[in-house]
């Protein structure tokens, strides 16, 4: 078996420039890398750096810009949290399994958790069990944990139930943790509901969501959707059910199934404006970058705002 | 209503067993997986859709379910058996002429009915003799119609104008119109002695007016033709000449006819000839039956109808059906 990691860093910078790269390594150091009032040094801004770190006088002096390194507060924590449900392994919106999508997805994290030298854990599993491997630092160790999840999700797996993760970190996992969560477009319920605004209290949570297939392919989606996936019978991994084509071409049930995904999406917006957790999807491992990199900067925006709001003496979200 | 080849049917559903068998999906049909099918199967949309699907679906099966029994019922043959019982013309006719000088209107008269008859003619066979103090077989039973035909045509001619070759060998006897004689050699062209299935019957022309010494009488004559079962219809144009004494030529010939079952007729003009063979037609022909016979007729047009009407259905149902 191939390494996974290194199928990650190939996509990584085979499809993103140099640039984007850099962008998501600044992005990710100023998202996890606290600030403590310790002055470490000064360094060349690169793209993505907070602008209020530049230290202005010395770029003055200096010609270029350059930014103040503190020394980091604390060694930072990163856990994966992936559901590898049966669910996972279904079809993304892009056609691929939504496991790969996920793979990928953590992997470009837990490579950016890894160049910055924090420690990287999982925590993944279904609807009945969760397991976690603890957090440790090293490409060997995120290679680990890659497989780990490429090899839980199966068809024949149990079914999804991401409360349970949830539940689990909330009960076992001590200490603020920077959690990134990849799960699939599920509605969540009051339970998960209750157990994410919990998770939000106590860990940084952000949140990246692989998007499901269409299910009543229109014009459009037949476009993007693989050629293999086109005028076949789909049948849900949760119920078993079938959804012959036939029913998923009419034109009525098209009409309905647009209403109700848009009605859907709402919600499930909703939910996580309330928690403030930061919120993403992907499609497919094509934009998984562009994504993660939404994602750090949607949470970076929001952490920030939550930061000055708590200097101001009131807590948000 | 009955099969002619009933084994098609358990053939036909071996056939499709076998099919189905052959056929059967060996491993789950290829299909997407995907996750949250309620996003989808809980619209209310998608259950009207489906429950339509379904009857759709169930009235294809049941379709072609129909289709099949029709289409196999039709390769077995349906078949209406009724027994019938049909009219059949097998009767013997001989035409016995007298060809004496009084007789030849009456004659001709009787060849050109008989010439117009011949046409219509199926199954029956005609024969000719004539006679005079001896007898001619002019042609034998046939049911060669054209040749019967062409000889009354010949023999019609012949009588109008009463003279020629047609008369030849009619005279070898002694006297004249020995009508014993020229009965009897009538009723011998019929074959074999014993009756057969086909009826006989001689239409007898003459006005039984005898000179001479017969070797057969008319009595004679007539016990042999109902010997035989040969009706003798008797056609007499000269009765109005003499009284009603049963030793009257007319009454005599009467009774001979009567006695073998026949009916005599007197005719004023030879005009009367046609309605009295139609009446002696008439009077043989509803007498004729013949034995019980099975009719065996295919009857396809019903599995035939369902078996279109259900590839109809099917037809519409699969383009309804596809995508």
């Amino acid at each position: 078996m191939p390494s996974l990691l290194r199928r990650v860093k190939s996509k990584m910078f085979i499809f993103a420039h140099r640039r984007t790269l850099t962008l998501l390594d600044g992005e990710y150091g100023s998202v996890f890398k606290g600030r403590s009032l310790d002055f470490d040094e000064l360094r060349a801004y690169v793209p993505g750096d907070e602008v209020r770190d530049i230290d202005w006088k010395a770029t003055a002096r200096h010609g270029s810009p350059l930014v103040k390194r503190y020394v980091a507060v604390r060694r930072h924590t990163v856990l994966l949290l992936v559901d590898t449900g049966r669910n996972m392994a279904a079809q993304a919106l892009s056609g691929e399994s939504k496991k790969d999508i996920a793979v990928h997805a953590a992997g470009v994290l837990g490579y950016l958790a890894s160049r910055h030298g924090d420690d990287v854990g999982l925590l993944h599993g279904n609807g009945t069990e969760s397991r976690f491997l603890a957090p440790r630092s090293g490409e060997e160790h995120l290679e680990r944990l890659l497989r780990e999840v490429d090899a839980s999700a199966s068809l024949d797996g149990p079914a999804s139930g991401i409360a349970e993760q949830l539940d689990y970190a909330l009960r076992y996992l001590k200490g603020r943790l920077l959690i990134v969560a990849v799960a699939d477009e599920f509605l969540p319920d009051t339970r998960t509901e209750t157990l994410m605004r919990r998770l939000r209290g106590r860990h940084e949570v952000l949140w990246l969501t692989v998007r499901d297939a269409e299910l009543a392919a229109g014009p459009a989606a037949e476009i993007t959707a693989k050629p293999g996936s086109r005028g076949q019978d789909s049948t849900d991994v949760g119920t078993g059910q079938g959804i012959p084509l036939p029913l998923a071409v009419d034109a009525k049930v098209r009409a309905a199934y647009r209403a109700a995904t848009i009605e859907r999406e709402r919600r499930r917006q909703d939910v996580f404006y309330r928690l403030g957790i930061a919120e993403e999807q992907t499609t497919g491992s094509d934009d998984v970058l562009t994504s993660v990199f939404a994602l750090l900067e949607k949470h970076r925006s929001r952490a920030f705002t939550a930061r000055i709001s708590t200097k101001g003496g009131s807590r948000a979200g | 209503m009955e099969l002619s080849y009933w084994w098609i049917l358990p053939l036909a559903a071996a056939a499709v067993t076998i099919t189905a068998w052959l056929y059967r999906p060996r491993r789950p049909p290829k299909t997407r997986p995907i996750a949250h099918g309620e996003r989808l199967t809980a619209l209310p949309e998608y259950q009207q859709a489906l429950r339509r699907h379904r009857t759709r679906l169930t009235l294809a099966v049941a379709l072609g379910a129909v289709f099949l029994a029709a289409t196999a019922t039709a390769a077995a043959r349906p078949i209406h058996r009724t027994t019938e019982q049909p009219e059949i013309r097998n009767r013997d006719i001989v035409l016995c002429l007298d060809v004496s000088g009084s007789m030849t209107s009456t004659d001709a008269a009787i060849a050109a009915v008989f010439e117009d008859l011949a046409k219509e003619f199926d199954g029956e066979r005609i024969g000719m003799v004539i006679f005079d103090s001896s007898s001619v077989q002019l042609f034998p039973l046939t049911d060669d119609y054209q040749f019967a035909a062409e000889q009354l045509t010949q023999a019609k001619e012949a009588l109008d104008s009463g003279a020629g070759s047609f008369f030849d060998g009619t005279w070898n006897g002694e006297g004249s119109s020995l009508i014993g004689d020229g009965l009897a050699s009538c009723v011998q062209s019929f074959p074999g002695t014993e009756s057969g299935e086909r009826s006989r019957s001689v239409v007898l022309a003459t006005d039984n007016f005898l000179s001479g010494n017969p070797i057969f009488t008319l009595e004679e004559a007539a016990a042999l033709a109902a010997d035989k079962k040969v009706k003798v219809h008797a056609l007499n144009p000269g009765d109005m000449d003499y009284g009603g004494q049963p030793d009257q030529p007319g009454a005599l010939l009467k009774a001979a006819a009567e006695r073998t079952g026949g009916t005599y007729f007197t005719l004023d003009s030879p005009d009367a000839v046609p309605g009295i063979v139609k009446e002696v037609q008439e009077t043989e022909a509803t007498s004729y039956l013949a034995a019980p016979r099975v009719v065996i007729a295919d009857a396809p047009d019903w599995p035939l109808g369902v078996a279109l009407i259900a590839g109809t259905g099917m037809l519409l149902l699969g383009w309804r059906l596809e995508p």
